[in-house]
């Protein structure tokens, strides 16, 4: 029981750690993180370090070897020719200790060079040796001769370098002989040392060498991620509506992916402003008649009820579907209108609805810019702000479209004006102020200005109403403008 | 004046049209659009009340087939989607104006007025023809500015007249716009309405010309 309880324990312990290491992962994504140029970079500079080092010691030892043999078959040579030579000696009737037993190399006749020969007797007198043994007493070799009758150690001499020794026993004309023969290990150990410096600076040139291309090559290969990452944000900038332009193979996919999406939201969207369509239809027919039934019978009570509850049911269907358009809307990317297009439609519809009233159409920028946003919510705009004008024009509006500079941004203004009244100050105060909000509303400002402010809100454009020199109000409505201004349009 | 309206809200479409004939037009209904496109198809009317959201064909395609077989008479458009997208589709298939729903009927009848009005050429909701005056909008009729009391079907056949002032209308026109379609055709109402408006209005105001109709004369 209790062993059971404990690997549940166990099993929970490490659910926990589990769930929060990934915590930790998923917490990470969205953060920004080292960049991939930089972690390229880091890894292969420290994978070259590493490859490369092992490389200058494999080099070094092999070298290091390389001059060990060297050095063996040197002194192996010498005692040949030692050998050799005390045989000679001894054959033509002297004996080890004669002129004629020498080494040619000058370095056993310099002191403390390391280089040393001796040939010695059986009971280790010295029959002969260098020049470069007078005064010091070699050591002496304890490991027992092998079959050949030769025998290697590494030594100190007396001078504190290291020395390889080799020793052969010999019987020259009956006398048996030790001929020893020593070279200078340090002299090895020292050119080692020279030759592994040098690898070292060469392979770490090398190693910064190709660290910095690995960090170029990583920078060029990355360019076609910052390209996509640039037609990405042009989407959110609304001067594209899909992600364009050759991509590798291996981001193409990546790119076909992000505009997959964008159509999908696209998609969403179209499908919630249908259904915020249809709920409208349904909802509206019926208020309607119920209010219409309760207009005819108004000295009923019931009737009295039935038109104010009616009309509180109109007054929020028709809030909470505004709401709904406005923050659909806001998730529209990468939409743009053209605003002569727009406007010229607009006024062909208010000519029918207002024949009474001449409306003048003035484009006073050739090259005049499109509207960044959705063309359905510029006609919004656009017409309640002409809807308005028209009720209280004498007989002429005016409409004037000019390419602006905000600051950086590049705007649209729209002006339109009438011959009506117009407002005074105060009036234009309170038409502002009125209905802040949609949903601090509880009554229409007559003016259908409350849509248009919340668009101009969510758009970042400005609304401004002015007197107009025709007599009347001038509303300027200023919208942002899509790049690319005055393309694609002809005529 | 003789009024189409189709709707498919059975309640919607009675209150239209009571409110309508209680105005003194003659009105017929429909239901869907199928019915409705068949009506203003074959039927003479001074204007149309349509629903654009109709079974069996919407109003647009109503609406657009009517003006492409040459139907002038005004339409006016009753929809819940009141977006300006939706009126420039409703104005670009050809109707004369737009009224969203949910919509108070004095505002209907108002547009309705302004659409037959317009239609007729006149500019004002009063039309004058001679010492007689009509206030479209109150149904009031004056002559030398004393009111003159009318019964509802004498009201109409002088508005219809006033309002096509200087044309002759035959009496069969006149059977067709003042009644609604299960009127009988027959019988000789429209006479016996004429004598009574002479009696009540200056002698020479309405016209017969002999073998076509009736006519106000322009001024």
């Amino acid at each position: 029981m209790a062993a059971e309880q404990s690997a549940v324990s166990k099993l929970s312990d490490w659910a926990r750690t589990r769930f929060d290491q990934l915590r930790t992962t998923l917490g990470t994504i969205g953060k920004p993180k080292t960049s991939i140029a930089a972690r390229l970079f880091w890894l292969s500079g420290a994978w070259l370090m590493v490859a490369l080092l092992a490389t200058a010691i494999l080099l070094t030892e092999l070298y290091s070897r390389a001059l060990d043999t060297s050095l063996s078959e040197t002194l192996e040579f010498h005692v040949e020719t030692l050998v050799s030579r005390t045989i000679e000696a001894t054959e033509a009737g002297g004996d080890a200790g004669s002129d004629t037993v020498r080494v040619g190399d000058p370095r056993f006749e310099r002191t403390a060079s390391g280089w040393y020969w001796t040939i010695r007797g059986q009971d280790g007198r010295l029959a002969n040796f260098s020049s470069s043994v007078v005064g010091i007493v070699l050591p002496e070799i304890t490991t027992p001769f092998s079959a050949g009758n030769r025998r290697t150690a590494v030594a100190t001499d007396p001078f504190g370098t290291q020395i390889r020794v080799i020793e052969r026993a010999v019987t020259a004309n009956g006398v048996p002989l030790r001929i020893m023969v020593t070279g200078s290990l340090d002299e090895i150990l020292e050119l080692v040392d020279d030759f592994r410096g040098q690898t070292l600076i060469v392979l770490l040139a090398v190693a910064v060498m190709l660290t910095i291309m690995s960090f170029i090559v990583a920078r060029i290969a990355l360019r076609p991620l910052q390209k996509l990452g640039k037609a990405i944000e042009e989407v959110r900038e609304g001067e594209t509506e899909t992600v364009t332009g050759d991509y590798p193979l291996e981001i193409a996919p990546l790119a076909d992916e992000v505009n997959e999406l964008l159509r999908s939201n696209q998609q969403i969207i179209e499908r919630a402003k249908n259904q915020v369509g249809n709920l409208a239809h349904g909802l509206k027919t019926p208020i309607a008649v119920l209010r219409n039934e309760a207009t005819s019978e108004k000295a009923n009570p019931l009737s009295r009820i039935v038109l104010s509850e009616s009309d509180k049911m109109q007054q929020m269907v028709s809030t909470y579907l505004d709401r709904a358009r406005i923050s659909a809307r806001s998730a529209v990317v990468g939409k743009k209108a053209d605003g002569i297009h727009v406007m010229l439609r607009l006024v062909r519809v208010m000519e029918k609805l207002h024949p009474e009233i001449t409306y003048a159409m003035v484009r006073a920028d050739a090259s005049l810019p499109w509207f960044r946003g959705d063309e359905s919510d510029l006609e919004e705009m656009a017409g309640n702000l002409l809807d308005n004008a028209s009720k209280w024009a004498k007989g002429q509006i005016g409409v004037t479209m000019v390419a602006e500079r905000n600051k950086s941004q590049a705007m649209l203004l729209i002006k339109i004006e009438d011959d009506g009244p117009g407002l005074t100050e105060e009036q234009v105060k309170a038409v502002m102020r009125r209905g802040v909000k949609l949903d601090e509303k509880v009554q229409g400002s007559g003016l259908g200005l409350d849509i248009v402010k919340e668009l101009v809100d969510v758009y970042g454009g400005s609304l401004q109403l002015k007197r107009s020199v025709l007599g009347g109000l001038l509303a300027e409505l200023r919208l942002p403008a899509a790049k690319l201004g005055g393309l694609g349009r002809s005529g | 004046m003789r009024i189409l309206v189709v709707e498919d809200d059975t309640n919607l479409n009675r209150q239209l049209k009571d409110a309508l004939t209680e105005n003194g037009y003659a009105v017929d209904v429909a239901f869907d659009g199928e019915e409705g496109h068949f009506l203003g198809d074959t039927e003479p009317y001074d204007a149309v009340i349509l629903d654009i959201g109709l079974p069996h064909m919407d109003g647009l395609s109503v609406l657009e087939e009517w003006r492409r077989a040459g139907k002038t008479m005004p339409v006016l458009l009753l929809t819940a989607r009141d977006r300006w997208s939706d009126k420039v589709q409703g104005i670009d298939a050809g109707a004369d104006d737009y009224v969203a729903k949910p919509f108070h009927m004095e505002e209907i009848l108002a547009r309705l007025r302004a659409l037959v009005r317009r239609a007729a050429g006149h500019s004002s909701n009063e039309i004058t023809a001679g010492s007689v005056r009509l206030d479209v909008k109150a149904g009031k009729v004056t002559v030398d500015g004393d009111a003159v009391k009318l019964t509802s079907h004498e009201l109409r056949l002088l508005s219809y007249l006033m309002h096509h002032k200087g044309k002759v209308i035959s009496r069969t026109e006149l059977t067709e716009h003042l009644y609604d379609q299960d009127f009988d055709r027959d019988s000789n109402t429209i006479e016996v309405f004429v004598g009574r408006l002479r009696k009540k209005l200056p002698d020479e105001c309405i016209q017969t010309v002999r073998g076509l109709g009736y006519q106000i004369l322009e001024d």
